[in-house]
């Protein structure tokens, strides 16, 4: 067994990426009605812990992703991410992955891993530096100088996600990131990502409509449901880790994946 | 390029064979012919300059103006309302309607070229500065704010890279719509340029000198254009 002081954090104590999600509401107001959004959810994310949130068109996921991201305020409630409320967007506790087309398509892959470092004005070497440990990461060592459009769809989200790890933020947030992938590559991608996340202990929340991605990925679900958008279930997925592809075929897979759908049925 | 020569040999084979009368269409060989003539001739060369210049002011002065119009339609609501119908009443008549207003209003000379020049530009680089703006996906905007990009930065990082082909493409058109309405407004009323000459050949049926002139104008609109292009295709390779 390894003595303990040689092992060095991927990134500080303090800064572990734990999400606390308290009683949050979301209302919109039209000039003809009110619409609740999202209705007293709250949640914890322990550092390092992967996270599922599914539900129907609609539930308000996608929604309570952005606030963690600090793109969209709460309407009641609290959001803290290290113990910290999110107010607006903030790169260093948190990294976006969006879902599809995100990347800027004048600019090379690399160019857009160093997008968020080039904003903060880091230094072109350095930037460099840590975008060609990015793409390297993600599996795409040597394709830094293409630009999208010469990249397959897979490889655009991967270079998404070594865009949303590039500054090494404790939290990386994934709004249906495989959504426009097709079945092989969103398998593909799923494996590289539990990969990639076991690589570097992030917490991880994810959205996604597909069952089988859910229970696959997490340690832990969330099932939300719609109008109001609120949780309805919590399911630990005790599958052991390495996740493989015969597990899906599982009893203890089908009956995870059973219960989800009873959740989404009744509420559509 | 095989396109122009294959256009010039039909031209020409019409005009030596007979099968059109050289006096309505004289040779493409005789027009070029011509307008190397014309070409050593001071009268047009200064022609050639008096309207270039009023082409290149109409253009200076339009595209800026217009395209704070066009940014102030897409980000303003208010403003969008209140334009949009107007412009796309403006944009829809034929320009030439308004013609003896710029007369009466600059006379006949290098003012009122340049003014109907402006006014003959300015619709369309309007709205396609509007449509540029709108060709930048909300995604963009979202990943760059989600990096915490500051406005400065949102501009220019990403509102200007996004939108520079569409804007390219916009001067390109621009330019037509400028050169058009210039030369209109020489061939209209006129003492002097290049539209004056060829409107003056034309009502004596010297059609040498006209094929001349048309020939002129285009190779000069379409050097511009491939100015432009190149420009474009340096800038927006990531296009497909």
């Amino acid at each position: 067994m390894q003595p303990l002081a040689n092992i060095t954090p991927l990134t500080p104590a303090t800064n572990s990426g734990s999400i606390k999600i308290s009683n949050v509401g979301q209302v919109f107001t039209t000039s003809s009605q009110t619409v609740v959004a999202l209705e007293d959810v709250s949640l914890e994310v322990k550092p390092g812990r992967f996270v599922v949130l599914v539900g129907p068109s609609g539930c308000g996921k996608s929604t309570l992703l952005m606030m963690m991201a600090g793109l969209r305020q709460q309407t009641s409630g609290s959001v803290l991410i290290d113990g910290r409320p999110i107010t607006r967007p903030d790169p260093d506790r948190v990294g976006v992955v969006f879902q599809e087309a995100s990347l800027f398509p004048w600019l090379t892959a690399e160019e857009n891993v160093e997008f968020p470092l080039m904003l903060r004005g880091t230094p072109k070497t350095e930037r460099r530096a840590k975008s060609q440990d990015a793409l390297k990461l993600v599996g795409l060592d040597g394709f830094g100088k293409r630009h999208p459009h010469e990249l397959s769809g897979g490889m655009k989200q991967r270079v998404s996600i070594a865009r949303g790890l590039v500054q090494n933020p404790p939290v990386l947030l994934m709004d249906e990131p495989f959504a426009a992938l097709d079945e092989q590559t969103r398998m593909t991608m799923g494996d590289e990502l539990l990969r990639i996340w076991a690589a570097t202990e992030k917490t991880v929340v994810f959205v996604t409509h597909s069952l089988t991605e859910a229970v696959y990925l997490a340690d832990e679900v969330l099932v939300m449901s719609a109008r109001p958008g609120r949780i309805v279930d919590r399911l630990q997925v005790m599958l052991p880790r390495p996740r493989t592809y015969d597990m899906l075929s599982g009893d203890a897979f089908s009956s995870l994946r059973d219960r989800i759908w009873q959740h989404i049925r009744k509420s559509a | 390029m095989a396109v122009v020569a294959a256009f010039f040999l039909l031209w020409e084979a019409l005009s030596v064979t007979g099968i059109v009368n050289a006096r309505l269409l004289p040779s493409a060989s005789e027009t070029l012919r011509t307008l190397f003539d014309l070409l050593q001739r001071a009268n047009v060369l200064y022609a050639l300059g008096v309207t270039g210049s009023e082409v290149m002011l109409a253009f200076v002065l339009a595209v800026p103006v217009a395209a704070m119009i066009g940014l102030l339609i897409a980000e303003n609501r208010y403003v969008s309302d209140v334009l949009r119908p107007l412009l796309f009443f403006a944009f829809s008549i034929p320009k030439s309607i308004f013609l003896p207003m710029f007369i009466l209003v600059f006379g006949v000379g290098f003012a009122q070229k340049v003014s109907f020049g402006f006014f003959s530009t300015i619709f369309i680089v309007i709205m396609s500065t509007t449509a540029a703006v709108e060709s930048v996906k909300v995604e963009y905007l979202t990943v760059a704010r989600s990096y915490g990009a500051t406005p400065m930065q949102t501009a220019f990082r990403v509102y200007l890279p996004s939108m520079l082909p569409v804007l390219l493409e916009s001067l390109r058109i621009a330019m037509i719509f400028n050169l058009t309405g210039v030369l209109l407004a020489e061939m209209y009323a006129s003492r002097e340029g290049i539209g004056h000459m060829i409107a003056n050949w034309g009502e004596n049926f010297q059609m040498k000198q006209l094929l001349a002139g048309v020939v002129l104008i285009s190779v000069i609109a379409i050097i511009f254009n491939e100015l432009v292009r190149w420009i474009e295709t340096r800038c927006s390779h990531w296009r497909t």
